[in-house]
């Protein structure tokens, strides 16, 4: 099951109604406590898609505190982790920017929809994770085979980047096909 | 005995440094007369800085120094305008009539002299600035709507800074005016400013073992604006002067951060200032600058 989360909502709800900017580290634990909140209340909830488009200004503290820590603690292996899939929609450039530095700093890598609808990674990804998430984006889903011979990679080398795409949660397995999460 | 310190005639960064240096020279328990009346000027900077230095001698001597008001009408308007009395009044003891104002529509004090001593001071800063101050930004700088975005999560780490590493409240203000001499431009100055516990201190635990034999005041600043080092050891940590840093490279804007005995500055070529002072007078806490210069959004 996928939900949508309007993050200005939730700041709303859980800070203070009147504030209309995302910033601080005090803001972005409430802000992600009232994220996990929801979700613990939905545990059906695979696929979660972070809703930015009434968003104003984001800060990296406050970023940081969402989006990265909310990645780091659904993460299978974490202690409450659940493997959920975040994508996050409806940013501006700032808010790309912002994102993405902090997932860098972690490691981590996000799947985003921008205002204008294109999607693309934020954060840290290899070249060949890179190339990968594009084609399976692209054409809806993706085998190794397919991925390899389209690249001119081995075989073995297109799965690794499939899998590895895979274990950052930026695709869902299926199989032995690959599906982008806006189809899954 | 009462000490004199005078505030000078023209008071920014660079002059910063006078009043500090009188300050420190302070050794007899007493009170302390800072002398403004013959103030002609004050940046964002001068005046949250005054602030830290009516604080500091505050916390150190145990009463309240005192302060002239300017003498020049005009001066002390200005002065009311940028909301710095109001602040003031919980700090000194101030000699001379304070002018009573009214903030004119359009004015160059994008934001006035604010207290930051809590998250939610942050939040009020930053609405403050997009609601009042973003159309001022665009037309008048020629920043774009998203700098103006990009301004506000500059000016949140910033103040973000005195919350999170103080442990006391401090100031920001915000102006815009002309630098003829410097620049021949417009420009933007956020000034933040604390008289908390500065950089070294805070760095300390996770950075001074790393710098050894050369760790202080300097080293301090190097490691949190140039390395991205927090007190924090979790990898998000230290981000903020990262994307201050960004966003400043983007508009070719300036940071300069004094902490203790040291000041650091990432300088432009429009700049004629330097990297890194060391042993400077010592004064408590950090104070903040950026200045942002007038855009010319084709070049961007």
């Amino acid at each position: 099951m996928i939900a949508e989360i309007d993050v200005r909502a939730v700041l709303s709800r859980s800070v203070c109604e009147f504030h209309n900017d995302l910033v601080t580290r005090s803001t972005g634990r409430a802000v992600r406590s009232g994220i996990e909140a929801h979700l613990r209340e939905h545990p059906d909830v695979t696929v979660v898609v972070l809703d930015f488009s009434a968003v104003r200004v984001l800060d990296c503290s406050c970023a940081d505190e969402i989006v990265a820590q909310l990645l780091l603690r659904s993460a299978p292996g974490a202690a409450q982790g659940r493997g959920t899939y975040f994508l996050v929609r409806g940013l501006d450039e700032v808010h790309a920017d912002q994102i993405d530095e902090v997932l860098r700093r972690h490691g981590l890598t996000l799947v985003a929809e921008e205002r204008g609808g294109a999607k693309r990674l934020l954060g840290w990804a290899t070249d060949p994770m890179r190339a990968a998430w594009e084609r399976v984006a692209s054409h809806g889903s993706a085998l190794a085979e397919e991925l390899a011979t389209e690249l001119a990679w081995p075989v073995e080398v297109a799965r690794r980047a499939l899998d590895d795409l895979a274990g950052h949660r930026l695709v869902m397995r299926s199989d032995a096909h690959y599906l982008p999460l806006t189809a899954a | 005995m009462t000490a004199l310190v005078e505030v000078p005639a023209s008071f920014d960064d660079r002059a910063f440094e006078q009043l500090a240096s009188a300050l420190a020279a302070i050794q007899e328990p007493g009170r302390v007369l800072m002398d403004a009346h013959a103030a002609e000027w004050a940046s964002p900077f001068g005046l949250v800085s005054l602030l830290c230095a009516g604080q500091a001698v505050r916390d150190r001597l145990g009463s309240k120094p005192l302060l002239t008001v300017p003498a020049d009408k005009d001066v002390a308007t200005y002065w009311a305008r940028t909301g710095f009395f109001v602040e003031a009044e919980e700090l000194f003891e101030i000699h001379g009539s304070v002018p009573r104002v009214k903030q004119p529509p359009e004015s160059t004090v994008l934001l006035e002299v604010t207290p930051v001593r809590v998250a939610g001071d942050v939040h009020k800063v930053v609405d403050r600035i997009q609601e009042r101050a973003a159309a001022i930004l665009n037309t008048e700088l020629g920043l774009e709507a998203k700098a103006t975005l990009s301004f506000g999560m500059a000016l949140s780490e910033a103040c973000q800074n005195i919350v999170e590493h103080a442990g006391t409240g401090g100031w920001v203000a915000v102006h815009a005016y002309t630098w003829r001499r410097r620049l021949g431009k417009r420009v933007v100055v956020i000034a933040v400013a604390d008289p908390g516990v500065g950089f070294r201190h805070t760095l300390e635990p996770t950075a001074a073992k790393r710098y050894g034999d050369r760790w202080g005041d300097g080293a301090a600043l190097e490691a949190a604006l140039i390395q991205g080092v927090s007190r924090f050891r979790e990898p998000g940590r230290g981000a903020g002067f990262r994307g201050i840093r960004k966003y400043l490279d983007r508009w070719e804007g300036k940071i300069s951060i004094r902490s203790g005995t040291a000041r650091i500055a990432l300088i432009r070529d429009w700049d004629e200032d330097v990297p890194l002072r060391e042993g400077l007078a010592a004064f408590p806490g950090a104070q903040l600058q950026l200045v942002i210069p007038a855009g010319t959004p084709e070049a961007r």
